[in-house]
Order: structure tokens, then C-alpha cells, then sequence
């Protein structure tokens, strides 16, 4: 279950939360605000999947 | 001289790749099994390299740059679907691979006509997969045709020129099948990285001193072209959420990427590669950037000329070899994936209707010849119609994902130990295209905002419930 809750994490990030985040400002490096938080989770979910590796490793 | 510099540079470049993979992949002992899925023998490296090389498409990179430069903002869906399938893939696909392993299977439409016990099954999933996958195929060579065109100057008859390059890919997944198109993917992955690199960074740099000063320029004259709508309009908020979900369940629903699920080493391969695919989709921020500069520096052009945008960008400002390099990336991000496509085509004919459904061509020696065979009539079907009725095929292409998505309550439920029975699964995927197709005759890509993929999902469910329990009763 905890292994869901994680992965399911990253995929309402870049699902659920976009109308939410949806905006131009504050620009990160440049990018605008939107585009910075698809890339942020991006870049976060093989975080989250290698969490779930590792429990899925150790019952 | 121009064209010749570049199209050389293209035309040296395919057919070296072609080459050293057809004697990377080549086998003393070539067997059905080999032949359509490796063997089951690739390791996590190799196979994160085919699946880059088979999803990553000269149209992922065109129109990715296409919707960057004529919508803006609703192109990054592209960026949210692929991840999100990914995360999904972590948990979907271990378990298909081991009852592939298990069992044998060659297919997608195997899976189907094992789990389900119905080789019937198995031919509509063939059938359906095999008319969706022929106008994908045809779209590569939409792609090939803009890049030859371009790297050509206008200069060529683009036409033959594709027609060239096909039959040579052709041989070439004749001679070699899925290890080949893998081996051609390690090489196709690298160019296209480096074409893109090119293009995302070295072209905002030419042009705006930096990407931050192309989105600063683009902002400027248009203010809105960063975020989405928010509202139920055509591509707004709604719209952009509910395609990302329905694009990720039908993500790995098509049929040449269930052949290269099977091609795995082992379940843990599957996992490992779930994890690094998504690093993968950060190459397409660089193919925005490449879009974005493409519109300040070459505005206007509408519609589908929009995913010439970057090329032209490139064909006007830099020598003839760097467009060279850059067209050579292109086209083997065309020809890979296509060769993925005539080789998933031509198996899911072979297998599930020649032999399941006639018992023609049982044993593995005629069953190779045939899909061999099979590899040579679907390229010559696919360069045909194409040539013949290039703008018939797009209502085809825009239904393909949310038709092959109707392929996934089958394949999820086949993973438990209690299944519905198969006429449910196959109402259920008659009902669900029926839906799709019909809406898209209608020209209503949304309902409500919402993606009509996942009306033709739900109705697929509700059928197939509602025969299960007739079926039981």
C-alpha cells in the first residue's frame, strides 16, 4: 500500500496539481512557473520510484 | 551543393547505421522467439535504449516543437504523460513479462488469447492492433519526407528519396528483426541527443543569448503562452489533465511496445528501466526551447507547417552539414521506430491470425519465414498508402492512441487470478473504439473538456461488466 501512496505521489503532482500551479511567475532559472514544476517532478519521480524499489527489496 | 553536402551526410549516415546494426544483431540460430523478441535476453541498459529509440519518434521531436511553437503551454503534456506512464509501467509491466516468460507468448494479442483462453480474442486485439499501427508507420514517413525535404533544400523528389530509405529499412528488419532495431537504437538514441542538445541550447544562445532569454522574448509579445487555459476550452486545464491520464494507461498499449516489454532479461530489468525511462522526457524541454526560438525567429507558419519550425531555423542559419547532422538524427528517429511498428505489424498477423486463427505456418522454422514475409508486405502496405492517400490517414492517426488504450482493462484484469470471460473483454474493446471512432467522425476531441479517450474507456469497462455478469447469470 505504502508503495502506491509514494508512486502515486509524482503522478498527482504532474496531474491533479497543474491547474493549481498553473502560472508564469516565480520564473526558476528562467523557465516559467509551470514549466519548472513539471520539470521539478520529473526529476523527482525516479526518486520515488527508487524508494518503492527499495521496499519493494525489503519486505 | 548545399543539398548535396547534407543529403549526403544523410544518406552515408542511415546507410552505415543500418549496416553496422544488421552485423551487431546478426545470429547463426534465428528462431520466431529471437526473432520478434530478442530472444527475452535484453539487459536494463539495452532495453532503456530500444524503448528510447522506440518512443521517441521523429514525431515526438517535430510535433513536440510544433505545439511549443503554434500553442504553447499544452504541448507539456507530453513532458506529464510519458513520466506518468513510466511511474505506472513500474508496477504494470514485470508482471506481463513474467507470464510472457512463463508461457512463451510472442504478442500482445497472445497475452490476450492465453489469459482469456480464446484465440478469438486474440485475432481482434491482432486485427485492431494491426490498423492502428500501419497509419503509425505511414506518420514516420510523413516525418521523413518534411526531414529529406528540408536537409534537401527543396531541391529533391522527396518522395523517392523516402521511398529509398524505407526499402533499405526494411531488408534491414528483414534480416535482423527486434535486435536489430535495438542495435539501430543505441546508435539513434545518440544522435538524437546530440541533434537536440544542438537545437535546444545552441540555438537560444545564437539567438537570445540564452533558453531564459527566448521565454523572456516569447513572454513578452505573448503573455499567455506559457500557461493554460483555465477552463473546459479545447486545450485547457481539464483538457491537458485528462490527456495525461489517458495517454498514460494507453503508453505501453501498443503492440511493438508489448513486443519490447517481452524482449526483457527479466522482471527486474522491467523495474529498472521504469525508473530511469523519466530522465528520458527531459530531453523534450530542450525540443520546447528549440520550438519557442523557432517561433520569435521564423514566425507564421500555421498548422502542420509548424513542425517544420526548428529545421527551417537551422536551414536558413547554419552550413549545410550542421542541417546534415541534424536531418541524419531525425531520420533514424523516424526509421527506428518504424521498423519497431512493421516488425509488431507483421507478428501479430503471422502468429495470431495465420496460425492461431488458420493454423497456417505452426512450426518456428515456416512461422519465421512468414513473418519475414509479412515484414515485406506491411513496409510495401504502409509506403502505398501513404504515396496514394496521405490525407485520408490522419482520422486514423488521431483515434490510434485512444484506440490501442482500449487494450488496457484486458490486459489489467488478465493479471488476476479471476478473469471476466473473453467475450466480455472483447465487447468491452469493440464498444470502447466504437466510441472513439465515432467521435472522432463527429470532430469532437474533447466532451466537457474531457479527452474522448476516457468516454471510450469507461463505456469499455461498463460493456465488458455488464457481459461478465449476463455471462454468469
Amino acid at each position: 500500500m505504502m508503495r502506491y501512496a509514494l508512486a502515486a505521489i509524482p503522478v498527482t503532482m504532474l496531474t491533479l496539481a497543474i491547474p493549481f500551479v498553473n502560472r508564469v511567475e516565480p520564473r526558476i532559472f528562467g523557465l516559467p512557473f509551470l514549466l519548472a514544476w513539471i520539470v521539478l517532478w520529473i526529476l523527482l519521480t525516479p526518486a520515488f520510484l527508487g524508494l518503492v524499489a527499495r521496499l519493494d527489496r525489503s519486505p | 551543393m548545399n543539398a548535396s553536402v547534407s543529403l549526403g551526410i544523410v544518406g552515408v549516415g542511415i546507410a552505415s547505421v543500418l549496416i553496422f546494426a544488421t552485423l551487431a544483431a546478426r545470429r547463426a540460430n534465428l528462431d520466431p522467439q529471437e526473432y520478434i523478441v530478442g530472444g527475452r535476453s535484453f539487459g536494463a541498459l539495452f532495453l532503456w535504449l530500444l524503448l528510447a529509440g522506440e518512443i521517441y519518434t521523429s514525431f515526438t521531436f517535430l510535433g513536440a516543437a510544433g505545439w511549443a511553437y503554434g500553442k504553447g503551454a499544452p504541448a507539456f503534456y507530453i513532458l506529464c504523460y510519458g513520466t506518468c506512464a513510466y511511474v505506472l509501467s513500474y508496477f504494470l509491466l514485470p508482471p506481463i513479462w513474467t507470464i510472457a516468460k512463463e508461457r512463451g507468448l510472442l504478442t500482445e494479442a497472445d497475452f490476450f488469447a492465453e489469459r482469456y483462453g480464446s484465440p478469438r480474442l486474440g485475432i481482434l486485439v491482432a486485427c485492431v492492433g494491426f490498423v492502428f499501427l500501419v497509419p503509425y508507420v505511414t506518420l514516420q514517413l510523413t516525418g521523413l519526407e518534411i526531414l529529406l525535404r528540408i536537409a534537401g533544400y527543396s531541391t529533391l523528389n522527396s518522395a523517392t528519396a523516402v521511398g529509398i530509405a524505407f526499402a533499405l529499412m526494411t531488408v534491414f528488419v528483414y534480416l535482423t528483426g527486434l535486435r536489430g532495431t535495438a542495435w539501430a537504437s543505441v546508435i539513434k538514441d545518440i544522435a538524437v541527443l546530440i541533434a537536440v542538445i544542438f537545437a535546444g541550447i545552441a540555438l537560444p544562445i545564437h539567438f537570445f543569448g540564452s533558453p531564459a532569454g527566448t521565454i523572456d522574448r516569447v513572454l513578452a509579445t505573448r503573455p499567455h503562452w506559457m500557461t493554460l487555459a483555465n477552463d473546459l476550452s479545447a486545450q485547457g486545464t481539464t483538457w491537458f489533465v485528462s490527456t495525461v491520464l489517458l495517454t498514460a494507461l494507453g503508453f505501453f498499449m501498443w503492440p511493438q511496445s508489448i513486443a519490447a516489454v517481452f524482449s526483457a532479461r527479466s522482471a527486474a530489468t522491467l523495474r529498472r528501466n521504469a525508473i530511469f525511462l523519466p530522465f528520458y522526457q527531459l530531453m523534450l524541454l530542450l525540443v520546447y526551447f528549440a520550438g519557442f526560438t523557432a517561433l520569435l525567429v521564423v514566425p507564421g507558419l500555421k498548422g502542420p507547417a509548424a513542425d517544420q519550425s526548428f529545421l527551417l531555423v537551422v536551414q536558413h542559419y547554419y552550413p549545410s552539414w550542421t542541417l546534415g547532422c541534424v536531418a541524419f538524427a531525425g531520420c533514424l528517429a523516424a526509421l527506428v521506430p518504424a521498423s519497431g511498428q512493421i516488425l509488431g505489424a507483421a507478428s501479430l498477423v503471422a502468429k495470431n491470425v495465420a496460425g492461431d486463427g488458420f493454423g497456417y505456418a505452426t512450426s518456428d522454422a515456416e512461422r519465421l519465414r512468414l513473418t519475414r514475409i509479412l515484414v515485406i508486405v506491411v513496409a510495401a502496405l504502409a509506403l502505398t498508402w501513404w504515396l496514394v492517400a496521405r490525407t485520408s490517414l490522419v482520422g486514423l492517426l488521431l483515434i490510434g492512441y485512444s484506440g490501442v488504450t482500449q487494450f488496457f482493462p484486458g490486459v489489467v484484469l488478465g493479471l488476476r487470478g479471476a478473469r471476466p470471460p473473453a467475450t466480455a473483454i472483447g465487447a468491452g474493446i469493440v464498444a470502447g473504439i466504437a466510441v472513439v471512432v465515432i467521435a472522432a467522425a463527429l470532430g469532437a476531441p474533447t466532451i466537457a473538456g474531457l479527452n474522448v479517450g476516457l468516454f471510450g474507456l469507461i463505456v469499455n469497462v461498463a460493456i465488458a461488466f455488464a457481459v461478465s455478469a449476463m455471462s454468469r447469470s
